[in-house]
Formats: structure tokens, C-alpha cells, sequence
């Protein structure tokens, strides 16, 4: 995928995987990974990033194997800095989409 | 644990070195599961610590997001230089685009500090001008003091907003900086 295109909403799709269950980062890095070709190893930091901007609190959960697992869960602050970030990605969206239409599929 | 494994933790924490111990702590545990998960799914720690990449960019990466905070927090011009600097250290694109404004701002606004500094040591000049020079006497000595003093404080008003406005706008700069080059491609 464009790299381009891919940065601007990495932030946007990883608060979207949090909104209705806390997940753990190795779930979310892989599901991000395959999605968006970016490195595993760079969508930590960016949760990190996330926290420190206090989008996500963590905390550790027992698993049924082995250590516990640290979750990622969206503050409230993170759920409205997402319903913003939605909010402009669809209008940006609708956007795009009618000048393909107007340019392109006439 | 194998070598690899270790190794690789042991690099990272190395490298994380200015991050204060607890936070430390706490972002490791997401490379340490991350190689736990990837060996119960059957995958070896090789294979793990390829697809987390090179633990120096790891390193850089979070870096950044820490200085940049720190910047954001303190808004002192020690860290936000240094957020400005770890900013550099990602790419040839912000040494020209980010290092380059940086200091040339900076060196304006240390220039019109200086200009403040002088304006307040120049009214010691006047005082010294008034009680044993031959430009002015006493009064016109102290008058030309004050006035100088005056200036020199509402000058050094003024400049400490424009100090902080420009570390403001250099951390926001930099926040929408890293979220530009932030996510690396596999």
C-alpha cells in the first residue's frame, strides 16, 4: 500500500481496533501488520506514543497461558480524539471518492 | 530464553538508556510478550526479532515519542532541543527541514535576549555616567537609568512569550512531525 496514504491513518485504525474491547499489543500489531504492511515492531511505539499522549491506558491481565498480557484500553480522551479522527477521515473520504467519480468514472 | 532473545531485549534496554527506569520497564514488556506469543504460535525467537525489526529504529522510534512529550511537558528549551535533535537523528529529510529553522530561530531569539541583557547592563552604565562621568549629571544619570531598566523589563516581557510560543510551535512541529514519518514500512 501507498506509503502515503498508509501514515496519516495508522493512528485512526488502531484506536478504531480498541473501541469496544481492550486488546493486547502482540493482537494489535499483527492485525495492524497484516492490514497495512507496516513493521510489527514499529506499531509498538506507536501505541506507546498513544499512551503518553493519553489516548490508552495499559494494564496486565492474567492469560490463561502463561505471564500476563498487557492491554491497550481506549481513555475517554482517546474515544473522542477517534470520533474526531473519523469524522475527517470520511469526509476526506467522500471526497476522494467524487472526484474519482467526476475525473474518472463518468 | 535463548541468546537471540536475550540479546535482543538486552540491546534494546541498553539503548532506551535516558528513559527513566519504570517507563522503561513498561515498554519493554510489550517486546518481551511479543517473542513469548510469537514461540507459543511455534515461531522461533529469530524469526520474532526479524519481524520487530532492528532494535536501534525500535529504539529510535520511541525515543522520539518520549523527547517530543518531554518537550510538550516542560517546554524548556534543554528538551525541546533535544526533541528537536532526536527528530534529526530519524532522517536526512528533518536535519534540513527541522534542524535548520530550529537554529536559525533560536539563534534569533538568543540574539534578542542579548538585546534585553544589554539594555539592563547599559542602565548601570548611565548610574556610573551620572555620579562620576562628565556626559550627564546625577539626575539625568538616574532618569536614563530608569529608563533603560524599563525598557530592559518590558522588553524581557515580551520576549518570554515569544520564547515560549516558539518552543510551543516547534513541539507541535515536531508531534505532526513524527506522526508523518511514524509507522516504517516492512
Amino acid at each position: 500500500m501507498n506509503v502515503q496514504f498508509k501514515k496519516g491513518v495508522l493512528d485512526l485504525c488502531v484506536l478504531a481496533l480498541t473501541a469496544w474491547e481492550d486488546r493486547y499489543g502482540y493482537e494489535l500489531a499483527v492485525a495492524m501488520s497484516s492490514k497495512f504492511e507496516v513493521a510489527v515492531g514499529s506499531v509498538y511505539p506507536l501505541l506507546n506514543r498513544l499512551t503518553q499522549e493519553g489516548y490508552f491506558s495499559t494494564y496486565l491481565r492474567e492469560s490463561p497461558e502463561g505471564p500476563p498480557r498487557k492491554y491497550y484500553k481506549l481513555t475517554p480522551q482517546g474515544h473522542s480524539h477517534l470520533m474526531a479522527l473519523i469524522t475527517e477521515w470520511r469526509s476526506f473520504s467522500i471526497a476522494v471518492d467524487e472526484i474519482i467519480k467526476e475525473g474518472v468514472e463518468r | 530464553m535463548s541468546t537471540n532473545r536475550a540479546q535482543y531485549l538486552q540491546q534494546l534496554w541498553d539503548l532506551l538508556a535516558p528513559v527513566p527506569e519504570g517507563l522503561r520497564k513498561e515498554w519493554m514488556y510489550d517486546y518481551e510478550e511479543h517473542f513469548r506469543m510469537a514461540a507459543a504460535q511455534g515461531r522461533s525467537d529469530a524469526e520474532a526479532a526479524s519481524e520487530l525489526g532492528d532494535p536501534r529504529q525500535i529504539a529510535r522510534e520511541l525515543l522520539l515519542g518520549y523527547r517530543v512529550e518531554e518537550a510538550a511537558r516542560s517546554g524548556r528549551i534543554s528538551s525541546v532541543s533535544r526533541a528537536v535533535l532526536t527528530t534529526v537523528s530519524m532522517g536526512f529529510f528533518n536535519l534540513i527541514f527541522v534542524l535548520g529553522p530550529y537554529v536559525a530561530l533560536l539563534a534569533v531569539i538568543i540574539a534578542l535576549w542579548a538585546v534585553v541583557a544589554a539594555l539592563a547592563v547599559s542602565s548601570l552604565f548611565a548610574i556610573y555616567e551620572g555620579l562620576f562621568g562628565e556626559a550627564f549629571n546625577r539626575v539625568q544619570g538616574a532618569f536614563i537609568a530608569m529608563t533603560l531598566i524599563g525598557l530592559s523589563m518590558l522588553a524581557g516581557a515580551g520576549m518570554k512569550v515569544v520564547t515560549r510560543g516558539f518552543m510551543r510551535m516547534t513541539v507541535n512541529y515536531l508531534k505532526f512531525n513524527s506522526r508523518i514519518i511514524g509507522g516504517r514500512a516492512k
